[in-house]
């Protein structure tokens, strides 16, 4: 047995003076599924991680934990190894060893299991999580998705009570991520584990969480049952109401007497009951996509692969970019579009066709003309851009001797005034993404590469991040972003490609490229297709419920 | 990549290749030489085919050319073939001499090519592991750690290109000063992942009690089986003379001849379809 009790629990980092969690009141019974969610610095992670001795942050800690009914400080360093595992965020540096089987065991070899046991328990674990086919891998050969689930198999082969994940999947591709997500709900329903997560996809963990614990400035702001939290927020006018999966943010917009709907199924019959006739089923439709004349970017035909030997990435892509547009491509995984993204910014050469931007061949250009004031890419691993001690001297770097006060323009602008102080490293995975952004920004770049700028950032700032891109694009800068973030692009972006195969298969208006599909849609779509031809994002069927009613 | 030999547990691996290592250093009699340098090469030839060749031959030529250089170096000996450079003599016994080194040099290539290929580090780790633990688990680490500087310092370079951070290449100062820079970051990036990654091995119970080690490997029959005969031919080549020519070649011949009998076993199960 696991239980919970958390009582009166504060927390203060040294020499910060500010109460990182504050007064914590919480029971978690054996079995229940707990989703914890807030805005990025709301203390979630402070507050997972006093959950298991070893993690605890060092500062003055009030109020006591208690583990079926002990304090969990006397329950021994092996039985809490054992019996609560914790998987992290980042799914790379917790891995320890170089093989799959070799991590499986990892924790066993800890606890000096003995070897008949130790193979069993591998062996179970590798079939329930379907590791066999890469059991003998090395670790670098494997995906992010596959990472994460081998992290998690490796805290499951010492069979916990209780396991906590914090944000496991912002690293993640949707794909990889929900992929996860059912594995951990299986897991809480088959075995009867207790499940602990903080996650900024709701829509995944609405479904299935028993409760959902708001976490605000490190109070307990909110704990009730998925259906019921909207209720709370909506009286707080919190602005946790941004992040809520799309039926229920619909829902609340709306003003039914229906019980609230959590998922896309339940989206639709409510939908379907709460308009009884309906008069007008479609918006006024976007103007045809037309391809532009005279592209600030264009790939003619683009081929291209990293080995001779090695199959082809892109296979003649073709691509326009209109000037001053925000375009966004979407597509699977490991298709190419990153690589797409980095023909265009001459790191990766294509071996035939060629990329023109405003018309002049790539080759043309010196290095100098095209990374001063011209292109710039915030890369993939945002991390992969901090060379410096702090953030301000890593904007400072950007600079090369103009106006000082740009910087605090810009760290302004992503909202990262408060991190100059810090070290890169030290932000979290949404903080450092808008640092890299706030860098790359400072390059001042007319045509702007964004590799999945929305990876693990929270709503709150992708609300913001959609301002500043606008923004850019209403002053001379064109935007191309690679994205797994429909929700995102269906809101924010101009045009919309979709990648697949090595090229770009079809390119239109977010509103027509989604009408038309029926699985590659956001989640507003899939819900309300059944009547209303075009509704895209939440707002289109918002308004098209209130004409409607 | 399994062939034959590679599916025998490590101990048998490690054993004969130091075995023959240890050996083809000792023996330098032109018979044990003859043999160990023929069986070497089979034994490559058996695990690459044909695209060892290459190697094989390049390896050959640098063992001929090693050899023909000893009486250059070395002119003891009374078989003079001929004088050069005012009456330095040029002699059948540094001659021999030189193939003798050259022979032995050729197959103790041949034979760490060929350990290369059968010792993976994950079979090395486990002969450790059973030694040492911890120092096994730290080369595991380090294993891992390698591979992931590399791409991390490959990907800050392209990073850093994208925002215009790559160094102009007109000067020497520059491409040096963008290399510290990513140096610095390797290194801060380094100890951060170490942190988090010590998190996860506390978190996993490091340290709770005397560490136990995952078996991948079990003794099997063929084994044990292999280990007897090897430690028969050792006992014939000590025993001396020809006898023990043949206990040499029978012991270097072990990986080869197993090969080779798995090959025909397969065939002949292919041809019974």
């Amino acid at each position: 047995m696991a239980d919970f009790k958390i009582e009166n629990l504060s927390f203060e980092y040294p020499a910060t003076g500010k109460k990182a969690l504050d007064n914590v009141n919480l029971s978690i019974k054996q079995g229940e599924y707990i989703v914890v969610c807030g805005k990025s610095g709301s203390g979630k992670t402070t507050l997972l991680r006093h959950l298991k001795s070893v993690l605890t942050p060092h500062g003055n800690v009030g109020g006591e934990i208690l583990l079926d009914g002990r304090p969990l400080k006397e329950v021994s360093l092996r039985e809490q190894s054992s019996k609560i595992g914790y998987v992290m965020q980042n799914p790379d540096n917790q891995i320890v060893t170089d093989k799959v089987w070799h991590e499986l065991a990892f924790g066993l070899e800890s606890l000096g299991c003995d070897k008949r046991t130790m193979r069993l328990r591998v062996a179970e674990m590798a079939s329930y999580f379907g590791i066999q086919s890469w059991f003998h891998s090395d670790v670098s050969s494997l995906s992010g998705g596959q990472k994460q689930l081998l992290n998690l198999a490796s805290i499951m082969a010492m069979q916990p009570t209780v396991i906590i994940l914090d944000e496991p999947t912002s690293q993640l591709d949707p794909i990889a991520a929900m992929d996860f997500l059912s594995t951990v709900r299986k897991i809480n329903l088959e075995l009867g584990t207790t499940i602990i997560i903080s996650e900024h996809r709701l829509e995944e963990v609405f479904p299935s969480a028993d409760r959902v614990i708001i976490m605000e400035n490190g109070r307990v702001a909110a704990d009730e049952s998925p259906r019921t939290i909207g209720n709370t927020l909506m009286k707080q006018n919190s602005d946790m109401l941004a992040s809520l999966p799309s039926p229920m943010k619909i829902y609340y917009a709306v003003n039914s007497a229906q019980s609230c709907p959590l998922t896309v199924r339940e989206g639709r019959s409510w939908l379907s009951n709460e308009l009884d006739s309906v008069k007008q089923n479609q918006l006024p439709l976007e103007n045809e996509y037309e391809e532009p004349i005279s592209p600030a970017i264009e790939l003619k035909e683009v081929w291209f692969r990293y080995d001779k030997s090695s199959p082809d990435v892109l296979k003649g892509a073709c691509l326009k970019i209109e000037k001053n547009t925000l375009h966004a491509i979407l597509g699977g995984n490991g298709m190419g579009k990153s690589t797409m993204l980095k023909t265009i910014c001459n790191i990766e050469k294509p071996y035939r066709g060629d990329v023109f931007i405003e018309g002049k061949k790539l080759s043309k250009y010196k290095t100098s003309e095209l990374f001063k004031g011209c292109l710039a890419m915030l890369p993939q691993d945002p991390q992969s851009l901090f060379v410096k001690k702090t953030v301000e001297e890593d904007l400072l770097e950007m600079l090369d001797g103009k106006d000082a006060s740009a910087i605090e323009k810009t760290a302004e602008i992503c909202e990262v005034t408060h991190l100059l102080k810090s070290h890169p490293y030290d932000l979290s995975g949404g903080e450092q993404q808008r640092a890299a952004l706030a860098k790359v920004l400072l390059c001042e770049p007319k045509y702007l590469l964004l590799d999945e700028p929305t990876k693990g950032i929270d709503s709150f700032f992708k609300l913001k991040l959609a301002q500043i891109l606008k923004h850019l694009c209403e002053n001379g800068v064109t935007v191309i972003m690679v994205s797994h973030d429909v929700e995102f692009c269906a809101m924010y972006a101009d045009y919309i490609s979709m990648f697949f195969d090595g090229s770009i298969i079809t390119t239109n208006t977010p509103n027509r490229f989604f009408a038309q599909n029926s699985f590659y849609t956001t989640a507003a779509n899939r819900m309300s297709r059944h009547i209303f031809e075009n509704a895209v994002t939440n707002e289109d069927v918002i308004k098209l419920c209130k004409i409607n009613k | 990549m399994n062939t034959a030999f590679d599916g025998y547990h490590p101990a048998v691996n490690i054993m004969f290749f130091a075995g023959a290592i240890a050996m083809g250093m000792f023996f330098t009699h032109p018979v044990f030489l003859c043999v160990s340098a023929a069986a070497s090469a089979l034994y490559y030839l058996l695990l690459t085919h044909k695209s060892g060749m290459g190697f094989l031959f390049g390896m050959l030529l640098t063992a001929l050319c090693v050899s023909f250089i000893n009486p250059f170096l070395n002119t003891t000996g009374d078989t003079v073939l001929f004088t050069y450079l005012n009456a330095r003599p040029f002699t059948l016994e540094a001659l021999l001499y030189g193939f003798a080194t050259g022979g032995m040099f050729f197959s103790m290539l041949m034979w760490f090519a060929s350990f290369n290929i059968i010792m993976t580090s994950e079979k090395f780790i486990f002969i450790f592991g059973a030694l040492a633990p911890a120092l096994s688990l730290m080369l595991t680490m380090i294993l891992r750690l390698v591979p992931s500087f590399k791409r991390k310092a490959r990907s800050i370079a392209a990073a850093r290109k994208c925002i215009g951070k790559a160094p102009k290449g007109d000067t020497k100062k520059d491409a040096l000063e963008n290399s510290m820079s990513i140096l610095s970051v390797l290194t801060s990036w380094a100890l951060e992942n170490a942190v988090i990654t010590a998190d996860s091995m506390k978190s996993r119970g490091y340290g709770s009690a005397k560490r136990s080690c995952f078996a991948q490997y079990k003794l099997k029959k063929q084994d044990i089986t292999a280990i007897i005969i090897m430690l028969a031919a050792t006992a014939l080549i000590a025993s001396g003379g020809a006898v023990g020519g043949v206990g040499y070649a029978a012991f270097l011949l072990l990986p080869s001849i197993i090969h080779v009998k798995e090959e025909l076993t397969w065939l002949i199960l292919k041809s019974r379809i």
